[in-house]
């Protein structure tokens, strides 16, 4: 009962309400517009919602995530340049749609079925967190450790060039994250002897530069391209159509959920996961996949929504995220003092049934946005570039001064701008960065528990390991993860992954 | 995962030689923590990841060294990594950050916006100037006074002027 009235406390308090809203509101058009992205506004708004209490902090940012995933689909479908990267699937089939003059209905019908696929995710959240969670005070340290592991493998084997440039990214995060005085035994690390340098590097600053600075000025090589425009026509779709859909709208949301869930894997790998899955089990599609079928919309859509609530459930029940977005929202809670793990449901059931409740408003208000005000949208998406680039960098300079009030963020903040700027021309990833700055703590900390606990003995480690079924599982995981980063698994299985990488070098 | 470029892209030979020179310096930093104390010690587990990230880097290096050297390296290079717009933009961030603390939020933020979307849009000043006064009437009215995040006040003796506002309409009262 009492987790009811947490339930729908952003449902009753006006300012909660209007922070969702605005959210999802302002979520859609960061999304929508390419070279802004969710990721890029969440890390920028971190550092002004430090004063803030945890939950308004926290309903702007749902709303945001929500809307954001969301938004990429309408440049997709309009412009066929997504908006974010988990609109790359939807583009394929969107904008032939929008070429035959359908784009309303292409609109109408993504939004109804982010809607469904949003709600999929966050009911298998409350679902499923409260179980797993329970499940997870029984996981070693060395399970957290390898989970962590496994996360920052995936981001680095699945998003970027090749594995080694993932690798490298992650174990940079991982070793920017140790930087500061020693938790345990106060022995200093990479300070150079510098003061400042012993409270560690601040995640936000490196967040707001690797994401926010350093897009920025990659955006500014393709200032001049040109938007098409397109004729748009009824929005609300048709009952007919969402009936018949349902079923795999269902399943891809299925999907969704569960590529979320997984750490280290978001919306975007979902989406084409889901597309995948749709062209298989379409056996007759009215119009063929690529030209225009309503499937190959639907399943991507829904199934980025729904990542949203399956990312939540490793970063609230073992601190681990789920992705970007999440490893972002996660160094929020850290600087609120909560530390999400598989206590957080014991000692703060509010904030995860806040969480769940106001996920569902967010939704709501994307759908209700989503349908209306198209009008608005295609004068937002025009904004010139040459006032939105600069004005991107003066929040981001902003936000990394209002950390601690002082420079020293902003010199960090532009170091790691520039860095990631050369990392992405030279086709790294910075999302293993942040993943491993945020979870370099916890490693450092289980690796040194479990191995303590082995009393020092390497063997008496990789033996726990092999003996305990969760941790044999992860470490197969991660192995296999490996393996198909090796040339034979590609030569011998190509067909498979090459299909997802022709959708995401489009 | 994208496709592998067929040469390589100019300067990646040697951003990746920094990365793996700045790793092994990583490295060296991270023995010096504790050296090899045992394997809970402060310094192991960075030691374990500066090595993967010399490793990983070695292996870079092979596959770039693999492919082809770029033709016209300097040209490609101020063309497609190092444009005029970007470092000319490096550099307005750069006196940006230097003027925020000494001038204040607004007075520098204004001479930024001006500057850089006078240089983006190739000139047209009276339309810089309009769209820069009114970018930053926004910022200033969201997060100073609607999030009330504290801005560096430099000059402008801001806080002065809301309380001399807010105390004028205190005693209208």
């Amino acid at each position: 009962m009492e987790a009811l009235t947490y339930l729908f406390s952003s449902w009753i308090q006006p300012d909660l309400l209007f922070l969702t809203a605005l959210g999802a509101f302002a979520g859609i058009y960061i999304g929508a517009i390419p070279g802004l992205s969710v990721t890029m506004a969440v890390s920028i708004l971190i550092s002004f919602t430090f004063s803030w209490e945890v939950n308004p902090a926290l309903a702007l940012m749902n709303g945001i995530f929500m809307g954001g995933v969301y938004g990429g689909s309408r440049t997709a479908i309009l412009l066929n340049i997504p908006g974010a990267p988990a609109a790359i699937a939807t583009s394929l089939d969107g904008y032939p749609m929008a070429k035959k003059g359908e784009a309303g209905q292409a609109i109408g019908l993504s939004t109804v079925m982010s809607f469904i696929g949003g709600l999929v995710g966050i009911v298998v959240l409350a679902l499923a967190a409260p179980a797993i969670s329970e499940f997870a005070i029984k996981f070693q340290p060395r399970d957290y450790m390898l989970i962590a592991v496994m996360g920052i493998l995936l981001v680095g084997a699945l998003s970027g060039e090749s594995l080694a440039k993932g690798v490298f990214a992650g174990a940079f995060g991982i070793l920017l994250g140790t930087v500061g005085l020693d938790p345990m035994t106060a022995e200093q690390r990479f300070t150079f002897g510098s003061v400042s340098l012993m409270n560690g590097i601040s995640s936000i600053a490196l967040m707001i530069g690797m994401f926010g600075v350093s897009e920025a000025l990659l955006q500014l090589h393709h200032l001049n391209a040109q938007a098409v425009k397109q004729k748009i026509d009824r929005i609300v779709p048709l009952w007919g159509d969402i009936k018949r859909h349902l079923s795999l709208t269902l399943q891809s949301s299925g999907i969704g959920v569960i590529i979320g869930a997984l750490p280290g894997t978001g919306g975007d790998i979902a989406a084409l996961m889901a597309y995948d899955h749709a062209k298989r089990i379409t056996k007759n599609p009215d119009v063929p996949f690529g030209e225009g079928a309503k499937e190959g919309l639907i399943a991507p859509e829904s199934a980025n929504n729904a990542a949203v609530g399956g990312a939540y459930i490793p970063m609230l029940t073992l601190g681990i995220p789920g992705d970007a977005v999440t490893a972002v929202i996660i160094g929020a809670l850290f600087i609120h003092g909560l530390n999400p793990g598989p206590l957080l449901l014991l000692e703060k059931p509010d904030m995860f049934w806040f969480t769940v409740g106001n996920l569902v408003l967010a939704d709501i208000f994307m759908l209700i946005f989503g349908l209306t005000g198209i009008r608005i949208f295609t004068k937002i998406i025009e904004c010139p570039k040459a006032v939105l680039f600069p004005l991107i960098l003066l929040l981001s300079v902003v936000g990394a001064y209002s950390i601690n009030n002082s420079v020293a963020d902003v010199w960090w903040m532009l170091g790691f701008g520039v860095f990631g700027y050369f990392m992405k021309l030279y086709g790294y990833q910075v999302a293993p960065v942040i993943l491993g700055i945020i979870l370099s703590r916890l490693m450092d900390d289980n690796w040194r528990r479990a191995i303590i606990s082995e009393r020092e003995s390497l063997p008496d480690f990789v033996l726990g390991i092999l003996t305990s079924p969760l941790s044999a599982t992860l470490l197969g995981i991660i192995v296999f993860v490996l393996f198909t980063q090796t040339r034979w698994w590609k030569r011998r299985f190509g067909a498979a992954p090459t299909s997802l990488d022709a959708v995401k070098s489009n | 995962m994208q496709e592998q470029p067929t040469a390589r892209r100019p300067g990646e030979l040697v951003f990746t030689l920094i990365l793996l020179v700045g790793s092994l310096f990583l490295l060296w930093q991270a023995y010096g923590i504790s050296g090899f104390a045992g394997l809970s010690s402060a310094g192991a587990f960075p030691m374990a990841m500066s090595a993967i990230m010399a490793v990983s880097l070695v292996v870079i290096l092979a596959t770039v060294l693999r492919r082809p050297a770029p033709a016209a390296v300097l040209e490609r290079l101020r063309k497609d990594i190092l444009p005029a717009t970007v470092v000319v933009f490096c550099g307005l961030i750069l006196v940006y950050s230097l003027a925020l603390d000494w001038l204040g939020f607004i007075p520098s933020s204004f001479l930024f916006l001006l500057a850089s979307i006078t240089f983006l849009q190739g000139g047209r000043f009276k339309r810089a100037l309009g769209l820069s006064l009114l970018s930053i009437i926004c910022v200033y009215v969201v997060f100073r006074l609607v999030f009330q995040v504290v801005l560096p006040e430099g000059l402008i003796p801001e806080r002065a002027i809301i309380a001399w506002i807010q105390s004028f309409f205190a005693a209208g009262n």
